[in-house]
């Protein structure tokens, strides 16, 4: 979330698309209500009617995999009635920057096109420039001259040409109009399905919030992300709220709904294969040969991100210590890097099939249920020679030699399941959506032999350390200095010790840092997060009470003249970064500092100083440290613009969101003869399937009653009472079609696979015209699979493509073809 | 004590069930341990009816609309009613009405006669054959006495179960009329405030009673009344044949009787 769950009370409209909020992310409908309380409209845009949309004041269905169609229709709307938010467009976006005049697009293709390799090459997406601005090392970048500060040629930054009237046909915003001409209401309509007259007025309610002063929120989710082109479709949101004014507004924002309780903070920490903690890009042995090709590459011209040395250095010598110096480069060549391949999910799967990957440790997670195409994964498994599984119950993972097509006598894989603690058995910090890393005590012990997943981590890492010492091996560096000295007088992890890690301190006296201000690219600090930098920083107690994530004041006082009870309760743990509530929040202000909705000011500048109820993510302060630093337009402090991207060069597949159909669709792309997002790479394993075979959409989804893969909920006999079965959901038409009735056993089915689950008819699915034919959608939830638990039934994952995001490669889990019919008894 | 109350709000409850599982786990009520014991029931709504182990369930009703449907939700439990059919039919003396309005089963006096379950006009209690007992929600007495609000309550996410004393809770439950009609709503409707000489529980029914699947204008049997009169000269050995007789038809207008029997066999 750029915002956080209490400021949804603050919008005027808030669009949940892509999620399904009220099932998925109860909580949020506490706000959302308060919201209403206030006249808030509450939209809903889903493929099916969900209890989100039950207590919705509007309702839109779309088509799975149609978001951008949809929303790029918006922006032709607003473009075509004025109803941007002009004043931010102009000075917030990089709507006045000019491009490349060479940038192009025709029928589904941007400029740079390499057909044969499946990418862009993106200099014609590159802003026309005309000087050039180097560091000032003298200046604001003396701190690379500082004794033990690696070398590194520094950036330069180009000077962009503008047209402030935003007139000149290669200016930003004269380029998207122009690209979004095409996406008109009838074409938005035919493609997505939705009617023209309740899209129209979605439209109507969604862009009143461009108007200064009103904040519309978006709360999305999986139904966003996991689609070939799930990047562009958070994109294609971020571009609206831009659009709108919508960005840095209180009762504004992106805001993805978190679908595990730490789901932030492991993303945070970096349980992602491209990057390492707290944003920063996976060393890769070709790129960053060595660690100056890092820092060169890594480095941005302009913006916050010019501090990366100083995180990236501060890094390494929290995860090798003293070994780590000036000397050896920080040991950055001991630390792991990326060989050039794809080590996404997918591809892990498909080098396990190929024979390369054979073991696998599996923490808290249950593939053989929730990954794409997961009968192909279960199958891949039997390939390994080892696997590790650490979990609370014994998964279809862990016991996917049981699978009912699996002959265990073939399988020559050992398997190791690891009882685990659970929440409540163990302390610890949890991020929550809105990035406040809230500390959890310890309940109760773990029962019987299991354990909390950090000390498994840490006997498995002292026992390598071991093995490593003894017997040598290529690199044992890489292990033998790895700082793990996080434990107690009796050899256990003390998790407080690394959470004080994890803050940063400075190396020579051992203390805290305040945050992430104070690291150094010299050797001198040293820092596990520098996102989380600022949440354990009281130096005379390793109580997490008394640190800031401990913190627990809820109330939300007024703060120099400005109004309380706007939601921010500073006081209620830590929110990274620096404990900022509303990220690029100085964009809630105009450019004199006067805040767009009075009514509701997060920051105001009277004339000589700035009043504050967020931590302000701009330059407030002036020279003398004071908070008399005149505004500027620099709204987006990360970005070397300073302004926000309404145009994105670093995108694999498009400066702009374009519509293009999920790679199993029931239509032919109606914007351009561009079927798919040409640049996603596709196994072979992933059995494409066609419409004549598969004529009828499906998409996956999960219940408020059960929780993923179901290794927990199917558990609960509790929960198992509340949504007893697998289940498909399916219109009375389709029904009809079919001779099927609610309680029926149906048989759905495609290349990947075929399950069964129960009928339910329900009027809450509806056919939908598409380009004038009809087309239906079912869908189903994802949560059972043949064993665990108090209910079993059909795994909906065996039926998902493992074809992936260009961006990110997450599975195209929530558009696919598949055919149905009832079951023969 | 001053009388207290549940008010229910039907156009703020997304049916997360959070009610119907916090309820189970506070009165510790077990669900089946068995895989797959359970029915499916072509809906959201699970279990279809209330039963000896849980006594709260939100039910969802369906009407088709051009785009999408109207999903009605309600909170379907222990009505808690000033004129309580179930205490007035009981023979032992096994309900009572506590001083804050909750009316409650003595699972050690019941003697699993099922007059009560026959009486209440909405169907609530229900008996459990294993230990021949009938069993309802009791308004959390326990947690009351401590101080605490019911289980059912503080589990809520978003504000649609709200307690307190009674009269709050109609002042509460009229203002949210107020509010339901303002935003269009116009069949909206309160619900308990003055049904069986008044509830412990209150409603909102944004989309009418009926629409919600509530029993308007809902009556103790003519019966009972008889009942009353007769039970003294006979107790429980009179019980039980003027039970089989006369209770068990004397109501019409119970809750989807048709429609649930199926689930009450499955309970049984």
């Amino acid at each position: 979330m750029t915002n956080h769950w209490v400021d949804l009370k603050n919008s005027d409209v808030v669009l949940a698309i892509g999620g399904n909020n009220a099932e998925n992310h109860p909580i949020s409908m506490k706000w959302v209500t308060e919201a209403r309380k206030n006249g808030a409209k509450y939209i809903v845009v889903d493929p099916r009617f969900t209890r989100s949309a039950a207590v919705s004041d509007l309702y839109g269905p779309l088509r799975s995999g149609t978001d951008i169609a949809f929303l790029g229709g918006l922006y032709n709307y607003i473009f075509e009635n004025k109803l941007y938010h002009e004043e931010y467009v102009k000075n917030y976006t990089n709507a006045s920057w000019l491009v490349n005049p060479d940038y192009g697009f025709d029928d589904g293709l941007f400029s740079g096109y390499d057909e044969a390799g499946r990418k862009y090459d993106k200099a014609t997406w590159q802003y026309d420039t005309e000087g050039e601005t180097p560091w000032d090392t003298e200046g604001a970048f003396a701190w690379v001259n500082k004794p033990g500060t690696p070398a590194f040629t520094t950036p330069i930054g180009k000077t962009p040409k503008k047209d402030e009237t935003l007139s000149d046909p290669n200016c930003v915003f004269q380029l998207m109009k122009k690209h979004y001409e095409r996406y008109t209401p009838e074409i938005a309509s035919a493609v997505s399905g939705m009617p023209i007259d309740r899209m129209m007025e979605i439209w109507e309610t969604y862009a009143s919030t461009g108007q200064p002063g009103k904040a519309g929120t978006i709360m999305y989710a999986m139904g966003m992300t996991q689609h070939t082109y799930g990047s562009q479709n958070v994109r294609a949101m971020a571009v609206l709220q831009l659009l709108l004014g919508n960005m840095g507004m209180p009762g504004g924002g992106v805001n993805a709904l978190r679908g595990e309780s730490n789901v932030q903070g492991s993303t945070d920490m970096a349980m992602l294969f491209h990057i390492i903690p707290a944003y920063m890009a996976t060393p890769n042995a070709t790129k960053h040969k060595v660690l100056r090709d890092y820092l060169e590459k890594e480095t941005p011209s302009g913006g916050y991100w010019t501090n990366k040395p100083k995180f990236f250095i501060s890094l390494l010598k929290e995860m090798y210590g003293d070994y780590a110096t000036a000397a050896n480069n920080y040991a950055f060549d001991m630390m792991p890097k990326l060989n050039g391949k794809n080590h996404s999910h997918i591809a892990m799967f498909e080098a396990m099939n190929e024979g390369t990957v054979k073991g696998l440790f599996l923490w808290g997670q249950n593939p053989a249920v929730g990954g794409p195409n997961c009968s192909m994964e279960r199958n891949a498994m039997e390939k390994l020679d080892w696997m590790v599984a650490v979990d609370l119950w014994e998964t279809e993972t862990a016991s996917f030699w049981k699978a009912p097509t699996i002959d265990p006598s073939t399988i020559d894989t050992e398997v190791f399941l690891l009882p685990a603690a659970c929440h409540y058995e163990k302390q610890g910090s949890i991020s929550n959506s809105g990035r406040w890393i809230q500390w959890r005590w310890k309940a109760v012990d773990p029962p019987g032999d299991a354990m909390d997943d950090g000390e498994i981590c840490t006997e498995i890492v002292h026992a390598l350390k071991d093995l490593y010492k003894a017997e040598g091996g290529a690199l044992p560096e890489a292990i033998t200095e790895l700082t793990w000295d996080y434990m107690d007088e009796n050899d256990h992890l003390d998790i407080t010790k690394l959470a004080r890690a994890i803050n940063g301190y400075t190396v020579a006296d051992g203390k805290v840092v305040a945050n992430f201000t104070k690291l150094a690219a010299d050797g001198s600090t040293a820092c596990g997060n520098w996102l989380f930098s600022g949440y354990w920083t009281n130096e005379d107690s390793m109580d997490p009470a008394d640190q800031p994530t401990g913190a627990r004041d809820n109330t939300d006082p007024t703060r120099k003249g400005l109004d309380g009870g706007m939601g921010s309760h500073l006081g209620w743990s830590f929110c990274w970064p620096v404990n900022r509530r509303i990220i690029y929040n100085r964009a809630s202000c105009d450019p004199a500092g006067n805040p767009w909705n009075p009514d509701k000011p997060l920051f105001k500048w009277t004339g000589s100083e700035w009043l504050s109820n967020d931590v302000p993510d701009f330059g407030n302060k002036a020279a003398d440290g004071t908070e008399t630093k005149p505004p500027n337009s620099t709204a987006f402090i990360m970005l070397p613009e300073g302004n926000a991207r309404l145009f994105a060069q670093g995108m694999a597949d498009g400066p702009f969101p374009e519509h293009y159909e999920p790679y199993e669709s029931p239509a032919t792309n109606a914007l351009s003869s561009t079927q798919n997002d040409p640049a996603v790479v596709v196994w072979e394993s992933a059995s494409l399937g066609t419409k004549d075979k598969f004529p009828i959409v499906m998409s996956t989804y999960r219940l408020t009653e059960h929780w993923q893969t179901g290794g927990m909920t199917r558990n609960l006999p509790w929960l198992v009472e509340t949504m007893p079965k697998m289940f498909i959901e399916l219109s009375q038409e389709l029904a009809d079609d079919k001779g099927i009735e609610s309680g029926d056993s149906v048989v759905i089915e495609n290349n990947r696979g075929a399950i069964t689950a129960l009928a339910m008819v329900t009027n809450r699915f509806k056919p939908f015209t598409i380009n004038g034919e009809t087309v239906h959608q079912v869908g189903t939830p994802w949560h059972w699979s043949y064993s665990s638990g108090c209910s079993i039934g059909g795994s909906a994952n065996d039926l998902t493509p493992n074809v992936g995001d260009a961006n990110t490669m997450i599975p195209e889990y929530k558009a696919f073809l598949v055919d149905i019919r009832k079951e023969e008894v | 004590m001053a009388e207290m109350a549940i008010f229910y709000d039907s156009s703020k409850c997304t049916a997360c069930k959070g009610c119907q599982v916090a309820c189970k786990q506070w009165n510790q009520l077990p669900s089946p341990l068995t895989a797959d014991k359970f029915e499916y029931t072509k809906s959201y709504q699970s279990p279809l009816e209330t039963n000896p182990d849980t006594w709260v369930i939100m039910t969802f009703d369906e009407v088709d609309q051009d785009i999408g449907v109207e999903w009605n939700f309600m909170r379907r439990a222990c009505f808690h009613c000033t004129d309580a059919a179930c205490l007035q039919a009981c023979p032992v003396g096994a309900i009572s009405k506590r001083d804050n309005g909750a009316v409650v089963i003595d699972s050690e006096k019941c003697i699993g006669c099922q007059y009560c379950t026959n009486a209440c006009p909405f169907d609530i209690p229900k008996w459990k054959e294993a230990d021949n007992k009938t069993r309802k929600c009791w308004l959390c007495q326990d947690r009351l006495a401590n101080g605490r609000q019911p289980a059912c309550v503080t589990t809520c996410p978003t504000g649609a179960l709200t307690f307190g004393e009674r009269t709050e809770m109609v002042a509460t439950a009229k203002t949210a009329l107020d509010e339901a009609k303002a935003k269009g709503f116009n069949d909206a409707e309160v619900y308990g405030v003055d049904e069986l000489d008044g509830m412990h529980v209150l409603f909102l029914a944004h989309r009418g009673l009926e629409a919600h699947g509530l029993i308007r204008d809902p009556k103790v049997p003519d019966m009972i009344e008889l009942w009353q009169l007769l039970k003294p000269l006979g107790g429980a050995a009179f019980a039980a044949v003027i039970g089989g007789l006369g209770i068990s038809y004397l109501t019409g207008i119970g809750y989807k009787r048709e429609e649930t029997d199926e689930s009450e066999e499955v309970q049984k």
